[in-house]
């Protein structure tokens, strides 16, 4: 017991300028080998108990702290971080974030060159680190040009290097399609499988139980309320906060009423043409190569489309040229009938409202209500209809209370949440968001969506995601890309019942996706797992 | 996450020198250029500089923006602070001298009395200041193309930094074109607002203030690119320990010549200047009989 890799005792932080602990009372162990799953709503402390344990806290981030962190039998208190560091890897949310060397061979190596390390020994030890993920091609490459996917496994190579025996990710699949996260998660077990305790934070509960992880922890508001087997987790945890199997939340969602879910955008309602794409092509600079190849597709009044497809197939690159951020290198896309060479971004977004990946690229005003009104000032709307619409995109994110906030004071997950609505205050025709979930915890996520997707007012609705399910739920077209081209547009259920297809374009179906075509005889459409519990009873 | 510039292998001159004894030759020719103020000793300079640069087989589509912002510069520091007020030649150029042009008067309102005179040796004075701003230029301009990023950090290792500063400043090269990245994206987010800079009008004051939709979100990413840098490099161990620096950099006899060279052109350039009182100042003749004088 006592020199297992990782025991944690009555651990209690609270940041210096917070009222509150983040986190409190925590109690676990971890043994080689196991491989433990932490999941909460944002803000349950997941991320500070990790700083706790990899010495960020207290060495980066001042406050408070009592209990105790053990590594192989040695209390962390007192112990260099370059001490930590040999034994705790962490990989953070965002591998960019991570990434130091602008080539992979160098950012693998970064953190033996800083325990001075010989260069005879560094080398091998880097090949070493790269053949265990299988990225050996990459060696040479540089950091910026590889895809979301390359640089999640370049990051964890940089840790493996150092030959952690305690392994810390944090939401290791927020940015990754579904075969990268996959390939991720096949990587971790197989870590584990080496003698490696692997700690894993994530809202992605389903994806991670795909490998069968060996401790579940519950956290909300700072506190343990499960700590156990993943067996025990389906039966104490909320399904409405968590995301479970589909066939678990099926069964489960029977003893609740049914969700109520009316979409204000209809397909059958409206056929006006909103945008085309003719014969796009695009490539970001004269000897690059081409990111967009030959797109023909329109976006009609009615279409809540889901854009999927792989790290890099140009799914962002396709949606800056609805709004003429890119301008095709050949062929021409129209927003309602007008060229998009022919006007200018500000124009085009009277009608399209675009929500950025990241909110931190945005934010700037003092207050959230300046921060929503800023746009449909620049728009020159009446102070009236200002008011209005800030309330009503306040109201749709759920964040009404954090109206005189300066939103860069607010957390990651209400940031986003904040850069939707100042785009939802335009009352734009078209909404197009990317990566709208990513870093949400799912509570947040559908209760935003359902919000946005059930108000009047937007013609057309287009979503970037990684997030299979999102489509099932709330699209009612696809477009499924590729390597810069459309692999497949229809209906959700005629393209995803395409398995295969799906697969070869780095896609994966579902729990629920399986269980909605299992019910496609009867329901002739898809729906979540809630509405299919009722719909069959 | 810090980018680079876009360095690719180009195989020119340039490349076949240690990157030590590069920036050793580019600090000396920048402090040999800044002892003269005589354009005959500058467009030797200017020439060396120019033959340099071209030696690095950079295409002008890659440099160009470059050259627009150096360009943006000389046009302030020659047409504003040495031609119009006169500031940049203060200390170098006689008083007096063979007008140009003159214009007097009285600003109306405030009554102020404005006195504006241009001079024949001032405008040489201009010519000097762009052989010698455009000759340093082409020297440093051509660095972040020419020199593969991999080795910045250990560049200044070798050049005698402690392990701390040499890798801040590989981080600092590297911040440049990270900065022109997020700006771009900022740019981006404000215009898919209806936000457009051209339309910022008005005084300073509401100047600054419209176009703080794109200063705060890049200041404050980049704190935030700070803090994940920093928490990376803790995490992995920096400063601890003295670093070892994966690539190795050897001097061979064209590095050894290039240092030989930069030593001569600094020490030849003191010795001319303080010893044989050559390199001030100078107008040739035929410039001021043009004068009429």
């Amino acid at each position: 017991m006592n020199n297992l890799p990782l025991v944690i005792e009555n651990l209690t932080f609270q940041y210096r300028r917070r009222s509150e602990p983040a986190i409190e009372k925590i109690n676990f162990s971890l043994q080689p080998g196991q491989v433990m799953l932490i999941a909460g709503s944002s803000g349950c402390g997941k991320t500070t108990l990790m700083r706790c344990i990899n010495g960020l806290i207290p060495h980066s981030y001042q406050g408070e702290m009592s209990g105790d962190i053990r590594l192989f039998g040695e209390s962390v208190v007192g112990m260099g971080l370059s001490t930590i560091s040999q034994t705790v890897g962490t990989l953070l949310q965002d591998p960019e974030r991570q990434i130091l060397g602008s080539y992979v061979l160098n950012e693998v190596a970064f953190g033996l060159e800083s325990l001075g390390i010989s260069r005879e020994e560094i080398t091998p030890r880097v090949e070493r680190a790269l053949a265990r993920l299988g990225i050996q091609h990459l060696r040479d490459r540089e950091t910026f040009g590889t895809s979301g996917g390359e640089k999640q496994k370049i990051a964890l190579a940089g840790v493996l290097a150092m030959e952690p025996r305690i392994l810390l990710l944090d939401e290791p699949l927020a940015s990754l399609d579904p075969a990268s996260a996959q390939e991720a998660l096949q990587a971790f077990r197989m870590l584990a499988d080496e003698g490696i305790a692997v700690m894993i934070v994530e809202h992605r509960v389903e994806d991670v139980l795909s490998i069968h992880p060996d401790i579940f922890m519950y956290l909300d508001d700072g506190k343990m309320t499960y700590l156990g087997g993943t067996e025990g987790l389906m039966d104490v945890v909320d399904y409405r906060r968590i995301k479970l199997p589909a066939r678990v939340v099926l069964e489960r969602a029977r003893q609740d009423p049914a969700p109520v879910f009316i979409p204000a955008i209809r397909p059958e309602v409206k056929t006006e043409t909103l945008v085309q794409f003719e014969g796009v092509h695009f490539r970001y600079n004269e000897d690059g190569p081409e990111v967009l190849k030959n797109l023909n597709f329109n976006i009609n009044a009615g279409d809540v489309i889901a854009i999927l497809g792989h790290n890099g197939s140009g799914k962002t690159t396709m949606v800056k040229h609805t709004l003429g951020l890119l301008k095709p290198t050949e062929g021409r896309v129209l927003l309602e009938g007008l060229e998009t060479r022919k006007m200018t971004v500000a124009q085009a977004a009277h009608t399209v409202g675009y929500v950025f990946q990241s909110p931190s690229q945005m934010l700037f005003a003092p207050t959230v209500r300046e921060e929503l009104s800023f746009g449909p000032k620049n728009l020159e709307f009446t102070e009236d209809i200002i008011t209005q619409n800030v309330e009503w995109a306040i109201d749709t994110v759920n964040l009404k209370s954090e109206m005189e906030m300066p939103p860069l004071a607010l957390s990651f997950g209400q940031q986003k949440r904040i850069s939707i609505a100042a785009i939802l205050a335009m009352r734009s025709r078209i909404l197009m968001m990317d990566e709208p979930t990513a870093g949400q915890d799912y509570w947040n996520y559908q209760a935003f969506m359902d919000a946005i997707l059930q108000m009047p007012g937007f013609d057309a609705v287009l979503f970037i995601t990684h997030d299979v399910d999102l489509a099932v739920i709330y699209a009612n077209r696809i477009l499924l890309v590729y390597n810069g081209e459309i692999a497949a547009d229809g209906k959700p259920q005629e393209v995803l019942k395409d398995e295969k297809l799906l697969r070869s374009c780095r896609v994966l179906p579902t729990s629920l996706l399986k269980l909605n075509m299992e019910y496609l005889p009867q329901t002739g459409r898809f729906y979540r797992a809630e509405t299919l519990a009722h719909l069959q009873s | 996450m810090l980018v680079t510039w876009r360095y690719r292998l180009r195989n020119g001159l340039m490349e076949k020198f240690d990157p030590r004894a590069r920036w050793i030759f580019s600090l000396a020719f920048l402090f040999a250029v800044t002892l003269f103020w005589d354009a005959r000793f500058l467009a030797f300079f200017f020439i060396i500089a120019f033959a340099w640069y071209f030696s690095s087989r950079a295409k002008w589509k890659e440099t160009r923006r470059g050259w627009y912002l150096i360009g943006f510069i000389l046009f302030m520091m020659i047409v504003i602070n040495t031609i119009i007020t006169g500031g940049g030649a203060g200390g170098v150029v006689p008083p007096g001298g063979h007008l140009v042009w003159a214009q007097g008067g009285t600003i109306p309102l405030v009554g102020w009395q404005f006195h504006f005179g241009l001079t024949w040796e001032r405008l040489w004075f201009a010519i000097c200041q762009l052989l010698r701003i455009g000759a340093i230029s082409a020297i440093f301009l051509i660095i972040p193309y020419t020199m593969d990023p991999r080795v910045y950090g250990v560049t200044f290792r070798g050049l005698g930094l402690p392990d701390r500063f040499a890798y801040s400043m590989e981080l600092a090269f590297r911040y440049v074109p990270t900065l022109a990245r997020d700006f771009g994206t900022t740019l981006d987010a404000q215009r898919a607002r209806g936000y457009e800079i051209e339309r910022v009008k008005g005084g300073i004051i509401k100047q600054i203030v419209r176009i703080a939709p794109l200063i705060v979100p890049v200041t404050m990413n980049s704190i935030l690119t700070g803090e994940d840098v920093t928490n990376a490099m803790d995490l992995r161990c920096f400063g601890t320990r003295p670093r070892t620096w994966l690539q190795k950099l050897t001097f061979h006899w064209q590095d050894y010549a290039l240092i030989a060279f930069s030593i001569i052109l600094l020490g030849g350039g003191i010795i001319t200047l303080y010893a044989f009182h050559l390199g001030n100042f100078w107008v040739p003749e035929f410039w001021l009989r043009l004068a009429g004088g």
